[in-house]
């Protein structure tokens, strides 16, 4: 089964449309979303592989976290 | 009835535009020709109106809605929008769309049985604007759009896409013979985007994928799994779902390859292939 999380992808939906870029995300970024601990976590490292794991899509993961990516 | 007069299938990558200094000049003049030439074809053919089948990227629909099949009623496309136009490095601009064209396809498609969803606001990703840019650099032709989810998955079969596509076909086919239309569909082939395999690009799934094009085979194509295509062709590799539903609209008809460029630096096998009866 397709492993989807909700609130991790509406977040990032949400940069995604502002064209913003992000190393990592913030606290205040992060605030008022139903994210658990490891979601957290994975958000506020940028760590791009673990969101993946997560459930966040990638589409979303490269938009957002694009200078994370090698190429 | 109206006529096909032209069709065509495109890879389209963010990284095509935004980033050309860093893909080797030779494979780069080589696809860019591969446009250039498709440009020629097209403009050639005269036609009306440019029906596009393409997918979106969650720029517009994201998981709180997420249309397995889309019919943009939208009277014009940002193709791209300001913000997209800095990241694709290509002017932002507005694309004529054809709203009542695009609501008969969908009463048809709704009366028989194809559960289209539609939008009247469409922000344009690579999807139409990367090869709009080379194909209509004027942007004189109105499109119409049929969105396919090639990116959230759970997806729709491959299957169904060609339905889909057969029944477009059918469609324009059922218009007045005034008509002039022509079908392209964006996407593809194989590349990995945000995945812990970002930058894997497979040549040998690509010519797997030209091979049946290259037939007109599109059951073939319609026999790819999910799995399949997400082992072999990367997440990315799912937008061949447009080149399906295309090959659908005109069965029986075969490709011509272009261009073919496994282009590591854009991360896509990017491929510009011309399909004729």
């Amino acid at each position: 089964m397709t492993r989807i999380s909700y609130p991790l992808n509406k977040l990032l939906t949400a940069i995604a449309r502002q064209h913003a870029m992000k190393d990592a995300l913030t606290d205040e970024e992060l605030a008022g979303h139903e994210l658990d601990d490891a979601e957290r976590a994975a958000l506020k490292a940028g760590d791009i592989t673990k969101l993946y794991e997560l459930g966040a899509n990638p589409y979303l993961i490269r938009r957002v976290f694009r200078r994370r990516f090698r190429i | 009835m109206a006529e096909i007069v032209a069709a065509a299938l495109a890879s389209h990558a963010p990284m095509i535009t935004g980033k050309p200094e860093v893909s080797k000049p030779e494979q780069r003049d080589r696809f860019y020709g591969g446009f250039q030439e498709l440009r020629r074809r097209l403009a050639a053919a005269r036609p009306d109106l440019l029906v596009m089948f393409v997918n979106d990227h969650l720029q517009n629909f994201a998981y709180d809605n997420l249309p397995a099949f889309c019919v943009g009623l939208a009277a014009s496309y940002d193709a791209p929008s300001e913000g997209g136009a800095k990241l694709m490095r290509i002017p932002s601009r507005k694309i004529r769309g054809h709203p009542e064209w695009a609501m008969a396809l969908l009463e048809a498609g709704l009366a028989a049985g194809i559960d289209f969803a539609y939008s009247y606001e469409i922000e344009s990703w690579d999807e139409l604007s990367v090869p709009l840019h080379f194909l209509t650099p004027e942007g004189e032709l109105p499109i119409v759009t049929v969105y396919t989810n090639c990116g959230a998955p759970p997806l729709p079969a491959p299957r169904r896409s060609r339905e889909v596509g057969a029944f477009v076909g059918g469609f324009i086919r059922s218009r007045p013979a005034r008509e002039r239309i022509a079908v392209l569909a964006t996407g593809g082939i194989s590349h990995w985007v945000g995945t812990p395999e970002t930058g894997r690009i497979n040549p040998d799934f690509d010519r797997r994928v030209l091979d049946h094009v290259a037939r007109g085979d599109a059951e073939a194509l319609t026999r790819l799994t999910y799995d399949e295509i997400e082992r072999e062709g990367g997440n990315g590799g799912q937008e061949i779902r447009n080149w399906i539903a295309l090959l659908g609209a005109v069965p029986g008809w075969k490709g011509e390859v272009l261009a073919y460029e496994p282009v590591a630096e854009w991360i896509t096998g990017c491929a510009t292939v011309w399909v004729h009866p």
